[in-house]
């Protein structure tokens, strides 16, 4: 559409407008007056604007002063001619309609995301949360005493096995490496994130055993173990399926059952997500990332000692 | 039996009362002997090793028995249900897309458009 057809229409558009609200007084309801008022004063008051604007895009630098009409300042056909041809549109406006289109399209998706991460996030806090984790007592691989309270202050990755493991644990915690890596260098911290295995079953995995085995994985990995009831609670919290059986005859070999998640739990020691087995440590350590990030924007502290 | 060097007797005891669990080198060595085991099978179009147990002794004895010697029992018969559980699951899974499949072929010929 040419920007001469353009203006005579919002003329038009703006004479209609006036039309309807002489009627008004007698005919229309006031709210329609007061609706076709707010339409007039709008399009009068839009279209001196919108004008300079296309005119500031197109018009020779020596009409940059003049209020006079657009249509007049054409002043040679070949200028009226390119005028009529691109209309009230240049590159400088495509490209502007184009970056602010893609920069919402980035924004919404952006926020989008990390809106679905808070919900997620927040559903293991307040009312009818769906409770993974929980008080427990265990104790790490000095002997010392350790609660669910020293998870607090960090995100911690919580992950469930046994030393004796054929197959799934020791792939799983070669991942759990790859993640504490990535995630520790892309935070810079080692400190932030604290990773730590539970052992399901504590009459073979000693502290002794558990350091070992840990050792040969990653030296951040923080073992567990407690006795056969701790173990069973702490098990029974985090919803983990608990096989272990109790009474076992010295030298017996056998497997234990147990649930394949790493969980995620944010400072407040809530819940925040899983990783299973479909995750690659990219993907893991990407989800980690994002809630970490999170935290961080909304200014949360986190524990660095 | 002798599997490991630690596993017979006491000396897969730790000092304070655990038992040591096959490290990386002893799983490594075991997760061979498995895959070894298991493509002799394959060859001979065994699956179960445990149900055709005489099958596999004599078509595989070679394989079974390193197979053995390098995992512990529990772990050697965990990977043997494994694998025809494995089995049974993928066949599961071929059997429900061919179904989808011929499903979408029939919708499709009685003019339904997949969205």
């Amino acid at each position: 559409m040419s920007s001469l057809k353009m203006a005579s229409l919002l003329g038009r558009t703006s004479r209609y407008m006036v039309s309807i609200e002489s009627i008004s007084s007698k005919q229309i309801s006031p709210s329609i007056r007061t609706t076709a008022q707010q339409c007039r004063s709008y399009t009068q008051a839009q279209r001196p604007r919108s004008t300079a604007n296309i005119q500031t895009m197109l018009c020779a630098q020596n009409n940059k002063f003049s209020t006079s009409a657009f249509r007049a300042r054409a002043k040679t056909m070949g200028q009226l001619k390119q005028r009529n041809s691109t209309g009230p549109f240049s590159w400088k406006a495509a490209l502007l309609f184009v970056l602010t289109g893609a920069g919402m399209v980035v924004y919404f998706r952006v926020e989008k995301a990390r809106l679905e991460r808070k919900r997620i996030a927040e559903m293991s806090k307040g009312v009818g949360k769906p409770k993974v984790g929980g008080p427990f007592v265990m104790k790490d691989l000095d002997g010392n005493e350790f609660t669910a309270e020293d998870l607090k202050g960090k995100y911690s990755f919580v992950y469930f096995g046994f030393t004796h493991c054929p197959d799934i644990c020791p792939d799983e915690l070669d991942k759990m490496a790859e993640i504490i890596d990535k995630v520790n260098e892309a935070t810079g911290d080692p400190k932030l994130f604290k990773p730590v295995f539970i052992t399901c079953d504590p009459a073979r995995d000693t502290p002794e055993v558990l350091r070992a085995y840990l050792q040969e994985f990653h030296p951040g990995i923080a073992g567990l173990t407690g006795t056969y009831d701790q173990v069973k609670h702490v098990c029974k919290q985090y919803r983990v399926y608990f096989s272990t059986p109790r009474d076992v005859k010295a030298g017996e070999d056998y497997l234990v059952d147990h649930s394949i998640y790493f969980y995620l739990m944010d400072p407040d020691n809530d819940f925040v997500e899983c990783i299973g087995r479909q995750d690659t440590p990219e993907s893991a350590t990407k989800v980690i990332m994002e809630h970490i990030n999170d935290w961080k924007r909304n200014g949360r502290p986190l524990k660095t000692e | 039996m002798g599997w490991l060097p630690w596993s017979s007797g006491d000396s897969n005891k730790a000092s304070d009362g655990g038992r040591i669990a096959p490290d990386r080198t002893s799983r490594a060595r075991c997760w061979e002997g498995r895959d070894l085991y298991f493509a002799c099978l394959d060859r001979n179009d065994i699956l179960d090793g445990i149900k055709d147990e005489k099958a596999a002794r004599r078509k595989c004895g070679k394989e079974v028995e390193e197979f053995e010697a390098a995992c512990s029992a529990t772990w050697v018969k965990y990977f043997k249900e494994k694998r025809v559980m494995e089995y049974n699951r993928d066949k599961t899974i071929e059997r429900i897309k061919k179904e989808d499949a011929e499903k979408m072929k029939e919708l499709k010929a009685q003019g339904w458009k997949s969205s």
